[in-house]
Formats: C-alpha cells, sequence, structure tokens
C-alpha cells in the first residue's frame, strides 16, 4: 500500500502531467504535418523559444502570469514571419525541401537562442509553491495546475475543431488544401494561422514545463524526438490519436523509470515504434491509406 | 536521360583530372598539416554525402539514420585500435561486417515503408545504436572511446601523419566513386530510378522492388560505414555524438547543398559543408545561424544545389540528372 501512494501514484501523476504537456506539443505537430506533409523539425525550437519567451516576459513584467499569454504570441508573430518567407514558396514543391528547410530552420533558431541568451541552464521559478495532500500523498500544486491547464486547453482545442467554423475549415485544409481553395478560402492565410497557432500551442508547452524542467537552447532536440513518436503512435493527422499517444507516451516513460534505466526505457520506447511503424504505420487512429 | 556511363560514354577524363589534382594537393606550398586534415575531413564526408546520394537522389528514399552507420564503423575501428589489432584492413573488415549486418536488420524492415515512414524507420533504428552506445560504459559511455593508436596499412606502416591518411581518404573516395557511378549506370541503377519515379509501376513490370531498395541501402550504408571506419584514423577517437540523429541531418544537408541525384554534387556539398563549418566557426561563433541560413537558402532558391548553378551558368551543357 505504501509503495501504492509513495512510489506508483506520483509516477503515474507525473505521467500524466507529461502527458498532457507532450499532447499540446504534438497537436501542433500533426496539423503541420496534415497541411504540409512534413514532419516540422524547427517545432522543438518553438517549443524552447516559447521558455526563452517566458523568461523575457517575466524579466520585464515579474509576472508569470503575463508571460503565459504574450510568450505565446511572440513566438505565434516569429511564425507568421518564418511561414510567410520561407514555407509559403515551398507548397508546390516536394515534402522532402520542407523537411530540410525546417532542419535549417531549427539550426538558426538554436542557435540564435545560444547567442542572445548563452547555453547555460536557466530555469524559471513557479508562480506558487506548495503542495496539495492528494489520495494519500502529497503532490506539488504548480504540477496539478499544470495538469488542470493542459487538460483545460485540450479540451479547448477540441472544441476550436469540432465546433468552430475556423476549426473546420483548418481541418478541410489538412484533408484537401486544393478543393477548399477551389470553394474560396484563403488557403494561403488558413496555413499561416494555423501554423501561428501550432508555434503558440508548442510555445505554450515550452513556457509551462519550464518550472518543472530546466531551460536551455537544445531542450527542445530531446523533446522533438519524443513528440515525433507520439504524433507517429496516435497515426498522422489525428488530432485525437495525438493526444491519447502522448498520455500513452507520458505515463509509459514515467511508470517504465521505476524498473529500468533511462537508457532502456528509451530504447523500449524507440522499439515499440518500431513495431508500429512496421506492424501498423498508420497509428492507432490513423486513416488507412493516408502518407503509407 | 543519360545515356549508359562507362560503355557508351568515353572514358572518363574529368573524372580523372580531379583525382589526380587532389592526389598532388600535397604538394601544393599552402598545403599545412590543418589544411591536410581538413582536407581530410572534407573528402570523407563528401564521401558519406555520395553514398547517402544513392538512397535520396536515386532510389527516392531519405535516410535519417545514416550517422548510425558512419559511428558504427567508427566504433569498429576504435574498438580493434583500443584492443591492440592495429591492422586497417581488419578494421575496414570488421566494420563491413557490423554494418553491414545492422544495415541489413534496418533495411528489411524500413524498406517495407515508403516516405516519411522510411525515414522515421531509419531515425529511430540509429536513434536506438545512439542509446545504446551513449549508455554502455564498455565503450566508454557518452566519452566514447578516446586516444586511439593509428591504424597501420601493413605490418610496421602506420597511418600516423596527416598525408598518409590524406592519401587513404582520397584512395577510398576515388574507388566509392568508381562504385557509385558503375552502380548508377547498371541496370540495378536503372531500377532504382524507376523505383523513385514510380515504385507502383516498378512493381507491375515485375520488379522485386524491395529486394532492390534493401539492396541500395546495404551497398549506401556499406560506404558511409566504411568511411566511418577511416575517421579514427584521423581523429584519434569514437564518440556517440557522431551517431546523433542531428549528425544525419547534417548529411542530408549535404547532399541537398551539392545537388541531389549527381553523385558529383554532394562530394562537393559535404566538402562545402565542412570546409564553410570550419572557416565560419573560426571567424565567428553563431556558424551554425550561417548554415542554417545557407541551408534556408539553398532550398528556396537553387533546390538543383551548387551543381545545379553551374548547370544555370552554362545553359548549352545542361543535362538532365539520371
Amino acid at each position: 500500500m505504501d509503495y501504492l501512494t509513495v512510489v506508483l501514484l506520483p509516477q503515474l501523476l507525473h505521467g500524466l502531467v507529461f502527458g498532457a504537456a507532450l499532447g499540446l506539443l504534438a497537436l501542433g505537430l500533426t496539423v503541420i504535418f496534415g497541411l504540409l506533409g512534413v514532419m516540422n523539425f524547427a517545432h522543438g525550437e518553438l517549443y524552447m523559444l516559447g521558455a526563452y519567451a517566458g523568461i523575457v516576459v517575466i524579466g520585464v513584467t515579474q509576472s508569470f502570469w503575463i508571460a503565459l499569454i504574450a510568450a505565446p504570441l511572440l513566438v505565434a508573430g516569429l511564425a507568421v514571419i518564418t511561414e510567410v518567407t520561407t514555407l509559403r514558396p515551398l507548397y508546390r514543391r516536394e515534402p522532402l525541401y520542407g523537411l530540410i528547410l525546417t532542419f535549417g530552420l531549427a539550426l538558426v533558431f538554436r542557435e540564435g537562442a545560444r547567442q542572445i541568451w548563452s547555453g547555460d541552464m536557466r530555469r524559471i521559478l513557479p508562480p506558487f509553491t506548495g503542495s496539495t495532500p492528494l489520495l494519500g500523498m502529497t503532490y506539488p500544486n504548480y504540477r496539478l495546475f499544470l495538469l488542470a491547464i493542459s487538460t483545460l486547453l485540450l479540451v479547448a482545442i477540441w472544441l476550436f475543431f469540432t465546433r468552430t467554423r475556423a476549426g473546420i475549415v483548418v481541418r478541410a485544409a489538412v484533408q484537401d488544401a486544393e478543393m477548399l481553395d477551389g470553394l474560396g478560402v484563403n488557403v494561403s492565410r488558413v496555413f499561416t494561422l494555423t501554423f501561428a497557432g501550432s508555434a503558440a500551442l508548442a510555445a505554450l508547452a515550452g513556457l509551462l514545463l519550464a518550472p518543472v524542467f530546466t531551460v536551455y537552447p537544445q531542450m527542445g532536440v530531446e523533446m522533438i524526438l519524443l513528440a515525433f513518436i507520439v504524433v507517429i503512435l496516435g497515426g498522422m493527422g489525428s488530432l485525437g490519436g495525438s493526444v491519447i499517444a502522448a498520455f500513452v507516451i507520458g505515463i509509459a516513460q514515467s511508470l517504465l523509470t521505476l524498473w529500468m534505466n533511462p537508457q532502456r526505457v528509451a530504447i523500449a520506447i524507440f522499439g515499440l515504434m518500431i513495431v508500429v511503424l512496421v506492424v501498423r504505420p498508420r497509428g492507432f487512429f490513423g486513416r488507412e491509406g493516408v502518407f503509407e | 536521360m543519360n545515356k549508359a556511363p562507362w560503355g557508351t560514354r568515353t572514358f572518363p577524363w574529368g573524372a580523372l583530372v580531379v583525382f589526380a589534382a587532389l592526389a598532388a594537393l600535397p604538394f601544393t606550398p599552402f598545403m599545412s598539416k590543418y589544411y591536410l586534415l581538413l582536407a581530410f575531413d572534407a573528402l570523407l564526408f563528401g564521401a558519406v554525402a555520395m553514398s547517402l546520394d544513392l538512397l535520396m537522389g536515386y532510389t527516392g528514399l531519405v535516410s535519417f539514420g545514416h550517422a548510425a552507420f558512419f559511428g558504427l564503423g567508427a566504433y569498429s575501428t576504435a574498438v580493434l585500435l583500443e584492443r591492440g589489432f592495429e591492422s586497417l584492413w581488419l578494421c575496414l573488415a570488421l566494420a563491413a561486417a557490423v554494418v553491414g549486418l545492422y544495415a541489413l536488420l534496418v533495411a528489411y524492415f524500413a524498406t517495407t515503408r515508403r516516405g516519411i515512414y522510411f525515414a522515421l524507420l531509419t531515425l529511430i533504428f540509429a536513434e536506438v545504436v545512439y542509446t545504446f552506445f551513449r549508455y554502455t560504459q564498455a565503450f566508454g559511455g557518452s566519452d566514447g572511446i578516446q586516444g586511439l593508436p593509428a591504424p597501420h596499412l601493413a605490418p610496421g606502416v602506420a597511418m600516423d601523419t596527416p598525408l598518409k591518411i590524406y592519401y587513404v581518404v582520397v584512395v577510398y573516395l576515388a574507388l566509392a566513386y568508381v562504385v557509385c557511378r558503375v552502380l548508377v549506370g547498371s541496370h540495378f541503377g536503372r531500377v532504382l530510378v524507376a523505383i523513385r519515379e514510380n515504385e507502383d509501376r516498378a512493381r507491375f513490370l515485375g520488379y522485386r522492388v524491395q529486394r532492390y531498395k534493401m539492396g541500395v541501402c546495404v551497398i549506401s550504408a556499406l560506404l558511409t560505414g566504411l568511411a566511418g571506419a577511416l575517421y579514427p584514423g584521423r581523429a584519434a577517437y569514437a564518440t556517440p555524438d557522431l551517431m546523433h540523429w542531428s549528425i544525419s541531418g547534417e548529411f542530408l544537408i549535404m547532399v541537398m547543398i551539392g545537388g541531389i541525384g549527381t553523385l558529383v554534387g554532394p562530394v562537393i556539398g559535404g566538402a562545402f559543408f565542412v570546409l564553410l563549418q570550419e572557416k565560419v566557426s573560426s571567424y565567428v561563433q553563431w556558424y551554425f545561424i550561417v548554415i542554417g541560413l545557407v541551408l534556408i537558402v539553398i532550398v528556396l532558391f537553387m533546390p538543383k544545389g551548387l551543381l545545379g548553378l553551374r548547370r544555370a551558368l552554362r545553359p548549352a551543357s545542361w543535362r538532365a540528372t539520371t
């Protein structure tokens, strides 16, 4: 019983918290994949820039809450500029070029961050401390907040995609951009705004996780691989699949570390990925034949 | 379309002249040890990019896991040198065996999938190898294997000077180029191009597409792995960083910079990338910004790479790439 409340339950909650944040990252990635047909290698860097933008805003305003609004907006602004100047000219070309372009963007962003903020590890202090007794254990308040706000955001995004006209237009663009163009929608604008939105989500995930993890220029490189895995596992282009896969990976990673060293956990997760890719490449919920 | 390379075409004088120039390079007055080692890197990574081009340019398969082939080759040499086996041939043989087996495994699974799934499968296999070496203390963990002696070409003939090791890489590049050129011009190479253009049609014509794809994967991996096996001869170390997926990304960049699907282009791209990195980093700290920007400019404005630039300047000599 002690084992359950002292070891297993906190680890399970850690997994949930991490999974929810990973879901925010993976959602943006999967939408961009649907639109452009490429994995956005710069997504991890947008996540990293979100944390740094947060540090800057907190430095100016001394408020974590203002940063929570302002940092994603700043990163979204950068994303709009990036999309219009570099990605837009590539719409009609092979996806390979988009893949390589985002790799170049990632290099520029990462090195830019290192030049501006140096390569040192930084931390953001959580806006509140303390912990709450919960099911026979105590759990840090900030992590509970993180879980709540991530879940809230995921629900909001789900409502956006199912209940609003704008969300339906984005989903239509993911399925068939040409058709949407023919129906008189300004597809370029949809692409730009979607890219900005996905960047804002990544930035938000970066800032929310910053008080739990550390902030450094390479932080996106480690996360992006995990986010890729989540997107594949969920089925490329499937929004719900990504969220479920994010929780699966978050919890699996967090529970497996109880019994294995991190190296074995990483290899186990990679092994799972290989099996999924070979046996069922469309993941949990991907549509058959899409991108296969 | 090109005519078949050798056989119907005249003897490749151009390539011969270039390799003669490379062989004469150490005798030019400004080639210090530093520049010889730089030239070694340029040619070695040029050879790697060329072998990746077999997959990317000719078969249309984007591998995001070539760093693992390179790194496994480097570790094969490093393990042997560390244990006192100094023969370069032994190192190359072990590298070929290790990389060949691993490549067979990766290719068997990866070639069942296309496009982005192929890229991701190669990436994940490579990450498994990276994670294994990064955390296995028997192979030095994150420090890798350091301070290695020079490999020997024959008993008593140590490859211990920049000049000697430079000639090793020139010979290697020449041999690898011949292999790639012959391969691309052969029937096998033609089928690869057919697969790139339309995989289903190639299958309906009766070709066992997966076997062809596995074949070219293993050949490309072997050429990359053998280049990796030469690397500790120059650097005296093998580290897990050589296998990180960002290195695989750099290999892709080299191919793109030079000109995809041309063999010669990626060699130029690899050399250009190495020189750019070295030269820019000696002037400014933010060289990765420069490299990233160069990459972005090339993708946006020169999709055919540096070699495409030459063709654009001389339209008369323009030929379709195979």
